[in-house]
């Protein structure tokens, strides 16, 4: 035990842990951030936090490198270090003291969108930095042009909410009463400020207290040096898997459909130069910065390219800044991938970085074509909606319907699951109409919706609220054009589409293709509902992997069984004939039918 | 008469029985039987040379219904939920397992989707009705039911916890049509809100009805042929007992039903023996289970997942396990890194040791190097210890450790890693890991109690004397038990305390009807009130204690500062900002049983030092006394480095440990000395 505080770097450098207190440090540093999340998950009040789940929580050590992160949401992995960098240099380190809390959301300094609240403390112990505790929520609503920040008719920042520097909301564990007054003056739900930054206040103590915790056992220097050694490992692990990708540059593309103004899709072009232990991620030939709020701040970019390749490369390991650190990325600064202000930017977390990941991992696709897997959704589908009450009471309720997964070359991809770049939850149907004058009507599969192959995609959702009373509905959604694009032979999903039931039952397609061909921009902007009218929206699963041809028909039949698959698909897109009466297989009309087909 | 407690497990089939008139107790272990483990019971009684006519009572924990649901090995259940919600069972909460794996697959759901169904009925949030219940269409489902066969059927409706009134009529229905089916509805197996909970619970339930059915069928009838005229009692998740017809309806309160008996023996030991707080943890061959006792009680939850998005909602016992047993496996990593397990070479081929093929190093294998095993396991087989240490070298040279600190490195990986889960339950739960004592359960556990009570600042541990068969034990020291709950939706400052008063009247008459039941009379019943409560506007509840008798005005004060008091416990945080609100209502009913007798050791006989051996601790080898266990007197004390050795465990002390003899026969160890003061 060193009682005394050390801080010259060098000891730390020549501090050589042996490998059992390593791996001992290595399961502390990850459980101080599982922690982080137990508590704001718990503890906080608006359902995007405690039900949706739409939060990070990660340590970074006292260089303001990512040491470790709890499992949420991978957008907000990279990002974060940015804010925290940003908070840094407003301040200067000796001017963060203990007990202070401090909070950014600018877009610009680090932030993604403005609804991305990110807090931060330091972690002394004994006077010595060990680190800084950093939690990121999605808070509900920070005010701009519709609720939830989510003003896709707008083209200026300032249309999407209160946007605050680095700003310290506590000083030596006092509050800073004029900056919660400041949030709770710019928020349609004012109600959730108070209980959140007590939420997020208790995460970040959790995290101090358990690195205070291990500092006092294992002693300050040991544990730097485990933060150092920690971060070598993981990217040891990267490197070498990058090794076994063959060198070369492989390209991939995927497009929003729209940034809400155009009438043309927004291309992302990508291209992935792998020279030995290291990937370049280059934007070049990307779109220029676009006009709708789909724009993506650098933050973000870093962040969607970052964990797009973590899923290919070291998904297992211990995340922290040695995933990053074999990873160079170009993105043109002009590009909608490289935002400055005051392009709007709402989308980008979700729609953005949804699109970054398919460009991404179309791109390995070609690189490690026996490894990857059909495209997601590549959405969130996420919607933020005002309620008006007939009492005129207002408030703001939001969900995120997901779609499918792709296919593997393993098995079928999963149904229903929230898009790599996050991990949210739903909101309970029950939830929802407990609190919000709203009746939830349906969130089940969508038959039919997964890319055929010889694997299928995941099945996407049929998600149906009805509004009763007043509501005004802002979304992001694309793949309303054509579905997730199959790998190896397999066949796109189906595409999304956003609906008004009416009252009398009559269904009017809001966003996306309708029967007729017609296309509806489906970035809503605050778009009407009344008392009685449902917003249905569909989503739309996984790529396929393979040729639908290829598949077991013995699995096919087993699709049709549980409705996954209807009976005329499975004679259309699998080649499979199923005598519906007797829910058999027609042998040989299914071999004949496959061979027209492999023809 | 006799009261008998017989745990059934994966190999042995353990029982620890004592006699209410004489206080003699005896104990049994034998192979489980399989498929059938009825008759594995039977032959522990005739082990155990009781007369089965002499048995009052039989208290049996049982992993089957669990079984039964990892494998999905039930005759296929339906399901008619809501129009819309058909795969909330299947969507569950969308999320995945591993964030970044895109291989990933999801469990199966609990009922097949081509056997679901749906209905055109609703009620509101507020429980009135919106859309009736069609008769016509449920009769077509009720016969869609019966063409199939199906013999079990789950009901769930979407607020269905505020009025049950459409799951009634439609179980009704489907019984007209199906008179011999299980029909069993959301809102009487667990009416709390959030469907996805409620709506997979019922249908855990409607899986394994027909699986118990037929186990404790054949149970009864196997023990009736043997002349038992006793009650059979089932030990429940939630750390009480039941009678088994009962148990027969709710099999998903059975989920820990194996486990819960380990618990009931630490919770035993904590009154028994003055521990109000106690870790409970038991190390198996593949698995470690940890669970907490505070106040004399089982620390309950109620997020119990079975697999990933299965949630059980009952409350049950906060067990943890993790992938850390004898038989986990020492390995390097992708990036150079020393790991011990999850994997496990399990019993076969388990350890290098055991000479039944094994190759990799496991945690048994780093003790016989490390000398912490006797190389006979007394006599029962003798370990191959140059195997063991061929294959431990193969391990170091990866790493560039000595064997010796490989297979010491290994240890302490494996016990970090069970100190990791131990905290999952203690820090994450907001507790203090220095108010409790570490009790260790199993053969291997007392192995390696030490170091994970070092590892959590623990500064003692307790190894109980019927440590080898601990979930028999406990079974005969568990009191009948039934938890009820009923949703109350409100502000505290605001409720209609008549309401509450009624509900917990309500829910009272109806536990105590049960516990009559099982013939416990009024005057043994203990009735405690709960609440789980939020503050307005959040999400989860944190269950709070509510005075047990008719609420006034006056009360309120002090039931909102009993939840601030436990939301800060729980999450650090508290604060009189906001208003507390009430979620549901429960009430928990015990019928108190006679506990087993404390029986105090005499002075033992013989010498207790057996021999001396080599053990390796702290980098280097030390002398090491080996003591056994059984011939240690009340206010024996031994010193560490030693090990003492039991029948069926064996305790490890590393140096400045010190033990001393309770008066029960229990091993009580003192770290102290080891740990760093100032955390």
């Amino acid at each position: 035990m060193d009682k005394k505080v050390v801080v010259d770097a060098a000891v730390v450098d020549q501090t050589k842990l042996d490998p059992v207190t390593f791996e001992v440090l290595r399961s502390i540093f990850e459980y101080a951030s599982d922690r982080m999340s137990t508590v704001l998950q718990r503890a906080s009040f608006s359902p995007i936090l405690a039900d949706m789940v739409d939060f990070s929580n990660a340590i970074y050590d006292y260089d303001c490198q990512l040491l470790s992160q709890a499992a949420n949401c991978p957008i907000h992995l990279a990002a974060m270090k940015f804010s925290a960098e940003a908070i840094i240099r407003r301040y200067g380190l000796p001017n963060i003291f203990e007990g202070d809390v401090l909070c950014v959301n600018d877009p610009y300094q680090g932030g993604t969108h403005i609804n991305d609240m990110t807090f931060m403390s330091p972690i002394f112990f004994e006077g010595e930095l060990l680190g800084f505790a950093v939690s990121r929520g999605h808070w509900m609503d920070l005010g701009g042009g519709a609720a939830g920040g989510q003003a896709f008719a707008g083209t200026h920042i300032a249309g999407e909410g209160l946007r605050l520097p680095p700003v310290k909301v506590y000083e030596r564990g006092v509050v800073r009463q004029e900056i919660v007054d400041i949030l709770m003056n710019n928020t349609r739900t004012p109600h959730f400020v108070k209980g959140d930054l007590q939420a997020h206040v208790g995460c970040l103590r959790a995290a101090i207290l358990e690195m205070q915790r291990a500092a006092a056992k294992y002693g300050v220097v040991t544990l730097k040096a485990a933060m150092k050694q920690l971060q070598e490992y993981t990217e040891r692990i990267v490197r070498k898997s990058i090794s076994e990708i063959p060198d070369g540059v492989y390209e991939g593309e995927d497009y929003a459909d729209t940034d809400g103004f155009s009438d043309k899709p927004i291309q992302i072009k990508v291209k992935l130069i792998v020279e030995g232990s290291g990937i370049t991620v280059d934007f070049s030939g990307t779109d220029s910065v676009v006009k709708g709020a789909i724009n993506s701040p650098y933050a973000n970019t870093a962040s969607a390219s970052l964990y797009s390749l973590q899923f290919f490369l070291a998904p297992h390991a211990p995340q922290n800044q040695g995933m990053f650190n074999p990873i160079t990325l170009v993105i043109p600064e002009n590009s909608w991938l490289n935002a400055k202000w005051p392009a709007p930017t709402i989308g980008c977390t979700t729609l953005t970085s949804a699109k970054i990941t398919s460009a991404i991992w179309q791109a390995l696709a070609k690189a490690i074509p026996e490894r990857v897997t059909g495209s997601t959704s590549a959405d969130c589908n996420w919607f933020v909606s005002s309620v008006v009450a007939t009492n005129g009471a207002t408030d703001v309720f939001s969900d995120l319907p997901a779609g499918g997964w792709g296919a593997t070359p393993f098995s079928d991809g999963m149904n229903v699951t929230e898009d790599p770049l996050g991990n949210c939850m739903n909101m309970p149907a029950e939830t929802a109409e407990l609190l919000f004058p709203i009746a939830y009507e349906a969130f089940e599969l969508r038959q039919d919706s997964g890319g055929p192959g010889r694997y299928r995609g995941g099945l996407g959702a049929i998600f149906k609220v009805r509004y009763l009373a007043e509501g005004a509905l802002s979304m992001e959604t694309a793949r309303t054009l054509e579905g997730s694009p199959g790998v190896a032979g397999g066949q796109h999903s189906d595409v999304q589409r956003q609906i008004k039931i009416h009252t009398d039952g009559h269904r009017e397609v809001i966003g996306g293709l309708d029967a007729e061909g017609n296309w509806k921009n489906p970035l809503l902007c605050a778009h009407p509902f009344s008392h009685g009218e449902t917003f249905m929206f569909e989503s739309t699963g996984g790529g396929g992997y393979g040729r639908p041809w290829e598949r077991d028909p013995q699995a096919v039949l087993e699709d049709v069984l549980d409705e996954y698959v209807s009976v005329t698909a499975a004679r259309e897109r699998y080649g499979v004939v199923i005598d519906a009466a007797a829910m058999r297989i027609d042998e040989s009309a299914t071999r004949a039918l496959r061979q027209q087909l492999a023809a | 008469m006799w009261r008998v407690g017989i745990d059934v497990g994966g190999t042995f089939t353990d029982l620890y029985a004592w006699n209410d008139e004489t206080r003699e107790q005896v104990t049994s272990k034998v192979l489980t039987t399989r498929p059938d483990r009825a008759p594995g019971v039977v032959n522990a009684i005739r082990e155990a040379g009781i007369a089965f006519n002499q048995i009052s009572h039989l208290m049996h924990g049982t992993t089957t219904a669990t079984n039964a649901l990892i494998e999905r090995d039930y005759p296929d259940p339906a399901m008619v939920t809501t129009e819309g919600f058909r795969d909330t069972i299947e969507i569950g909460r969308q999320h995945r397992e591993q964030l970044y794996d895109p291989y990933q697959v999801k469990p199966r759901p609990i009922i097949k989707r081509r056997y679901r169904y749906t209905v055109n009925e609703r009620t509101d949030a507020q429980g009135a009705v919106v859309r009736p219940l069609q008769r016509e269409e449920a009769l077509a489902i009720a016969e869609k039911i019966r063409a199939h066969n199906i013999k079990s059927v789950a009901v769930a409706f979407i607020n269905a916890y505020r009025n049950g009134q459409h799951e009634r009529d439609m179980r009704d229905i489907i019984k007209e049509v199906n008179p011999d089916a299980f029909v069993v509805i959301s809102s009487e197996t667990r009416p709390v809100f959030r469907e996805h909970g409620r709506f997979t619970t019922t249908a855990i339930r409607a899986a394994t009805i027909p699986v118990m059915e037929v186990y404790f069928a054949r149970l009864e009838a196997a023990l009736k042929g043997e002349g038992f005229a006793g009650s059979l009692m089932i030990l429940k998740s939630s750390g009480g007992i039941t009678g088994v017809d009962y148990a027969k309806q709710h099999p998903e309160e059975l989920i820990e039903s194996g486990p819960a008996g380990g618990v009931a023996y630490a919770a035993y030991l904590s009154q028994l023996c003055d521990y109000p707080n106690i870790i409970h943890t038991d190390v198996g061959g593949t698995s470690f289970d940890v669970s907490i006792v505070e106040n004399g009680k089982g620390l309950i939850t109620r997020d119990h997942e079975i697999e990933w998005e299965i949630p059980c909602i009952v409350p049950m016992l906060d067990i943890h396990s993790v992938g850390a047993g004898g038989g986990s496996i020492g390995w390097i990593d992708e990036g150079g890194s020393l790991r011990a397990g999850p994997r496990s070479a399990g019993s076969k081929p388990g350890p290098v040791c055991y000479g039944l093929g094994g190759a990799e190093p496991t945690i048994t294998d780093a003790n016989l190097l490390l000398g912490r095993i006797e190389p006979t396991l007394g006599g029962k087989m003798t370990l191959d210890r140059d195997a063991a240490e061929a294959s431990m070298a193969r391990l170091a040279a990866g790493i560039g450790l000595s064997t010796i600190e490989t297979a010491d490195g290994m240890i302490r990986i494996g016990c970090e890693n069970m100190a990791q889960a131990v905290k999952k339950v203690l820090v994450s739960r907001g507790r203090d890991p220095r108010d409790f004592i570490l009790a260790s359960f199993g053969g291997a556990g007392t192995m390696h109690a030490c170091f994970v009570a070092e590892s959590m600042n623990i500064p003692r541990v307790i190894m109980p004397i019927h440590a080898g068969v601990a979930s028999a034990f406990g079974a005969t020291a568990m009191d009948l038990r039934h938890d009820l709950e009923a949703f109350y939706f409100s502000p505290v400052a605001t409720a209609d305390l008549a309401a509450v008063n009624a509900l917990y009247a309500q829910l009272e008459a109806e536990g105590i009807r049960l516990l009559a039941e099982d013939g416990v009379p009024r005057e043994r019943i203990e009735v405690r009130r709960t609440a789980q409560m939020r503050y307005v506007g959040q999400t989860y509840e944190v269950e709070t204690p509510i005075p047990a008798h008719v609420l006034t005005a006056a009360d309120i004060p002090a039931i909102e500062a009993l939840f601030h008091q436990c939301h800060e416990r729980e999450y650090g945080v508290s604060s009189d900002d906001f208003a507390p609100a009430l979620v549901s209502l429960g009430v928990t009913v015990t019928g108190k049983m006679e506990s087993p007798p404390a029986v105090e050791v005499g002075v033992q006989g013989g010498d207790p030092v057996k021999g001396e051996r080599q053990i390796w601790f702290n980098q280097a080898w030390h002398a090491s006394k080996v003591y056994n266990g059984h011939a240690l007197a009340p206010a024996a004390t031994v010193a560490g480095p030693c090990i003492v050795e039991y029948e069926h465990a064996c305790a490890v002390l590393p140096p400045n440990a010190v033990a001393t003899v309770d008066r029960f026969g229990n091993l009580v160890i003192d770290i102290s000395k080891n740990l760093v003061s100032n955390v």
